[in-house]
């Protein structure tokens, strides 16, 4: 309930658009959009952090439906100060994969395309820290999959 | 690749890009390969031999099938094109079993566990036998950083097709018979 609560205030975490990692993407196949965020100080907090997915891939979201898929999973550190207390996942859109005349007969999955966020509750001490961690995602297109990656996420925050 | 949706997409577009690119210097094969991560590296080459274990821990090696057309199909259990596409494999291998051809799956997940590949492997539905991978074959057989990859190898042990990504079911019959008709009788 709490953790609700504080989405409201997710409006107030104010995002801020630095740097652009999306050459990044074509190896990656996922980039991290927000890498910089503004919050009130010594206050809980919850902060959007937005991922892009490379166009024509997809990523398993948090949750799945096949237990042999590998789930998306952001691991925060509470590093410099700013304290992690939860994690939030969008939900994921249905894909069902095609493979030539089989189009549409394939399984149905779980996944983020595009963009997609996760919500994060913290605290953060006023001045500067910053949020790091580590997005593990595993990416697939119609026709082929990628090994398991992991993506360093690093969001610079500012706590007035 | 940006703006394409398959892999079959980004060969082609790769394939159109390289028509449009104009040629300063002496063709070199082995430097469009490390351009091109779909070029088919082992086309042509004899299969590197290699001797590994199947679920139940029994030696299986590719000199076993001397004479035989052999597919060799690299997959993980986390790989959904690499499901859709293995069934096919299954009643291929059956249909084709009287000209000989022996199906092989190695198997690609990290860390998982023996139990857990055979159940998996026993929900998709295929019986031909699964391979665990040793340290060298990936290097030996130059995989890509892609899931599935496939070897189509003749009865003379030749490598006559490589794919990579899943492919159609008429497309996988047609490199089966290609392995077959080939590599004399």
């Amino acid at each position: 309930m709490l953790f609700v609560a504080l989405m409201c205030s997710a409006a107030r975490a104010q995002e801020i658009q630095l740097g652009d990692a999306r050459a990044a993407a074509s190896k990656a196949h996922v980039v991290l959009l927000s890498d910089a965020v503004e919050v009130e100080g010594g206050k809980p907090q919850v902060v959007e952090l937005r991922f892009r997915v490379e166009p024509g891939f997809h990523i398993n979201s948090h949750a799945p439906k096949d237990e042999l898929l590998i789930p998306t999973v952001l691991k925060l550190d509470s590093a410099s100060g700013v304290k992690v207390a939860g994690e939030e996942y969008q939900k994921g859109s249905a894909f069902r994969l095609s493979v030539g005349s089989a189009a549409g007969s394939g399984e149905t999955l779980d996944v983020y395309r595009d963009e997609f966020r996760v919500s994060v509750r913290v605290v953060a001490p006023k001045g500067a820290s910053t949020l790091t961690g580590l997005l593990r995602y595993q990416a697939c297109d119609n026709a082929a999959c990628f090994p398991p990656k992991t993506l360093p996420v690093s969001v610079a925050v500012t706590a007035e | 690749m940006a703006g394409t949706h398959n892999l079959r997409e980004r060969q082609m577009a790769i394939q159109k890009s390289q028509q449009n690119q104009v040629n300063l210097s002496p063709a070199d094969s082995s430097a469009n390969s490390a351009a091109d991560p779909m070029a088919p590296t082992m086309l042509g080459k004899v299969a590197p031999a290699f001797t590994l274990v199947d679920l139940k821990g029994k030696k299986v090696s590719l000199a076993d099938f001397k004479g035989h057309p052999v597919v060799l199909n690299f997959w993980a259990t986390f790989c959904g094109p690499c499901k859709m596409e293995m069934p096919w494999f299954q009643d291929l291998v059956a249909k084709y079993q009287p000209q000989g051809v022996v199906m092989l799956g190695i198997d690609q997940d990290d860390g998982m566990a023996t139990p857990q590949i055979a159940a998996a492997s026993k929900e998709i539905g295929v019986r031909y036998p699964i391979l665990l991978p040793d340290n060298k074959i990936a290097k030996d057989y130059q995989l890509s950083d892609y899931l599935p990859e496939t070897y189509y190898i003749d009865k003379s042990g030749k490598v006559v097709d490589q794919t990579i990504g899943a492919h159609s079911k008429d497309e996988l019959e047609a490199d089966i018979q290609k392995a077959i008709g080939s590599g004399g009788q």
